[in-house]
């Protein structure tokens, strides 16, 4: 019994929230606990973990990303003119990830060798960012009809949750980049204590840079899938998603101070915004509603998960 | 009297960047003077400075928050729905209009206080905290105003964004002078001041030499709200129109006008002047593009690229002087 509450009280806070949730909307339509559902909330949800990956590994090295949006949206541009230009989807991939790392080298280059604050780079980056979305498409979405590229995408006979695998595949990545190779063990050590790591003679001008190029690079896949999943690239799309990737973080309890988390923790913040924002539709919130309570609801829950996790700190 | 703790490497820096803005001023009056024969008349330079004063008087909350703490992302947020608040009472309630004003203006505290408490009493550093309440406070504004414009405000309400001061002087350019003189007042004249420098230099020793850090930093982001809600105010009695995304646009310039204006992003050091100065360069380069008809999908791109270059300007020159002072001693 003892073993049962001790296992209970690792349960972080989130996960009850969500659990909550999910018995609320539940009881609000029968349809929502539902395999058909669950697949449909796999779809929805899958990018935005990929992106709030890139931006744990950001956040846990200690810095920030507001451009990962921006990123995404501009490598989903390029990639759809790709596809339209007749790539092979391979190509269409690798163009996708390439613009990502290529957006990640540039918020490397200006906050690791340059020293910027983050957010003044990341900001100023996604402005310029979203301008070259916005001119290659002239504004509008660009769609996209070749069959083999949309699969990566799909709802397979309307069951099979094709986007919901290949954002998985992409997380499998990381979480192995985070647990088995150097740039995972810097990206802590750099959080921890840049300097001490530093001292112990790792170049952490470049391990940064790294990190950086690594968030890029999923950013940029991300929105590759995204465009398979949606069938059009919006020069906008990212608009705000940045932000959810980082309020997942924090809420899968990675901290933005001492270098600690993990890239698996964010799933469950990825869960909660994912539920709230399909359940609003469940109990019929009227649209106009929604994005005020989706901002309204993850701003109070970043506010007590930072809140509780200090106080179990102890700072 | 810009830092707290100045020093003459520091000061010289400051000559230098400061001469480094004139410079740009003057460039960019050229260039303008090149690429328009409407630019120099009297007509477009008044538009230059009452367009400039909107971005000022939120550049002067922005340049308070970012010495003392860190940016106020939530700006242009907070700027649109008190724009809204204040134009749906003044038309479609018909309340007297400084009662109005007062509203939005009490909104724009409170909303400031949301930033304070989640900043000084949660921990949740500003980037974060701020750039997150900007989507909720975002979202507030559009189920207020859905899709819809309100346009055709009063007179006596207008009179506040296009009226003139002795028939001579425009309205928005009063208000900004107000609030300029104001803040540079309580920066370098007040305890209040004080406390938001050693705040922004360092918030550890400022805390254990008795300054209430967690109330400089309320104070700090209590200011910045404020007067974003009033340049929302005054924005919508110039332009007479009001919409759910009005204070979009204007988060990154403001954020480029503090950083052109010499303040330091690492907090503790920064002026009010600098800010005004950076507010013209930045409204002179929209005047520009404006004029040479830049397509409207590169503008944040162009106030994006700004941002990045002046402050990567001002980390290389400062990281000279500091290799010069080295090399003399």
């Amino acid at each position: 019994m003892r073993s049962v509450t001790r296992l209970l009280k690792k349960v972080p806070p989130v996960l009850w929230v969500v659990l909550a949730m999910v018995v609320v909307f539940s009881c609000f339509s029968k349809n929502y606990f539902t395999i058909r559902n669950l697949v449909v909330l796999l779809q929805q949800g899958s990018v935005l973990l990929v992106i709030s990956a890139a931006a744990t590994f950001v956040i846990i090295s200690g810095g920030l990303d507001l451009s990962l949006g921006a990123i995404m949206t501009l490598s989903g541009v390029i990639a759809a003119l790709a596809v339209n230009a007749g790539l092979p989807v391979p190509l269409v991939f690798l163009a996708g990830a390439l613009t990502g790392s290529l957006c990640g080298a540039l918020n490397g280059t200006l906050i690791a060798v340059a020293d910027m604050k983050p957010f003044i780079a990341t900001l100023g980056v996604q402005g310029v960012l979203y301008g070259f979305s916005l001119a290659l498409t002239n504004k509008e979405g660009i769609h996209v009809s070749n069959e083999t590229f949309i699969f990566f995408g799909d709802l397979v006979n309307r069951f099979i949750p094709m986007a919901a695998i290949s954002c998985a595949i992409i997380f499998i990545a990381a979480i192995f980049v985070q647990n088995h190779t150097l740039l995972g063990r810097y990206t802590f050590a750099i959080g921890g204590n840049a300097e001490g790591a530093k001292l112990s003679g790792v170049n952490t001008t470049f391990w940064k840079w790294l990190v950086y190029v690594f968030a890029g690079f999923l950013a940029g896949l991300g929105g590759v899938v995204l465009v398979a999943r949606l069938e059009v690239a919006d020069p906008i799309v990212g608009t705000q998603w940045e932000f959810e990737a980082i309020a997942a973080t924090i809420l899968g309890g990675t901290s933005m101070r001492i270098g600690k988390g993990d890239v698996q923790g964010t799933i469950i913040g990825v869960m909660l915004i994912t539920i709230v924002r399909s359940g609003l539709n469940v109990i019929r919130v009227p649209s106009v509603w929604q994005p005020a309570i989706i901002g309204t609801t993850i701003i109070i829950s970043i506010v007590f998960q930072v809140w509780i996790s200090s106080k179990k700190e102890g700072v | 009297m810009s830092s707290y703790f100045g020093s003459r490497s520091e000061s010289r820096t400051e000559i230098l960047s400061a001469l480094g803005r004139f410079g740009a001023l003057v460039v960019l009056i050229i260039v303008g003077s090149i690429v328009s024969e409407v630019f120099l008349s009297s007509r477009n330079i008044s538009n230059i400075i009452t367009n400039a004063s909107v971005m000022i008087i939120m550049g002067v909350g922005q340049t308070i928050a970012i010495i003392t703490n860190g940016p106020d992302l939530s700006a242009g947020s907070i700027m649109t729905i008190c724009a809204v608040v204040a134009a749906i009472l003044v038309k479609t309630v018909g309340i007297f209009f400084p009662v109005a004003i007062l509203i939005a203006l009490a909104l724009g505290i409170f909303l400031g206080f949301i930033n304070g408490y989640m900043i000084a009493k949660v921990g949740i550093p500003s980037f974060i905290s701020t750039y997150g309440l900007q989507w909720a406070v975002f979202g507030f504004a559009y189920v207020i105003l859905r899709g819809y414009v309100i346009y055709d405000f009063p007179a006596n309400f207008r009179f506040i964004g296009n009226g003139y001061l002795f028939s001579v002087i425009p309205m928005p350019i009063v208000i900004m002078v107000i609030v300029v003189i104001t803040g540079i007042f309580l920066l370098n004249k007040t305890t209040v001041g004080r406390c938001l420098f050693a705040v922004g230099s360092n918030s550890v020793s400022a805390n254990m030499s008795g300054v209430d850090t967690s109330k400089t930093v309320f104070q700090a982001f209590i200011i910045s709200g404020a007067l974003s809600a009033l340049a929302g105010v005054v924005l919508i009695a110039r332009i007479n129109a009001v919409q759910a995304d009005i204070g979009r646009n204007y988060l990154l310039p403001v954020i480029a006008t503090v950083f052109m204006g010499g303040t330091s992003p690492t907090g503790g050091q920064g002026t009010i002047i600098g800010t005004v100065i950076g507010a013209i360069i930045i409204t002179i380069v929209q005047n520009i593009m404006n004029l040479l008809a830049v397509p409207s999908v590169w503008r944040d791109a162009i106030i994006g690229l700004l941002i990045i270059v002046t402050v990567l300007v001002d980390i290389i020159v400062k990281k000279r002087i500091s290799n010069i002072k080295i090399a003399t001693v």
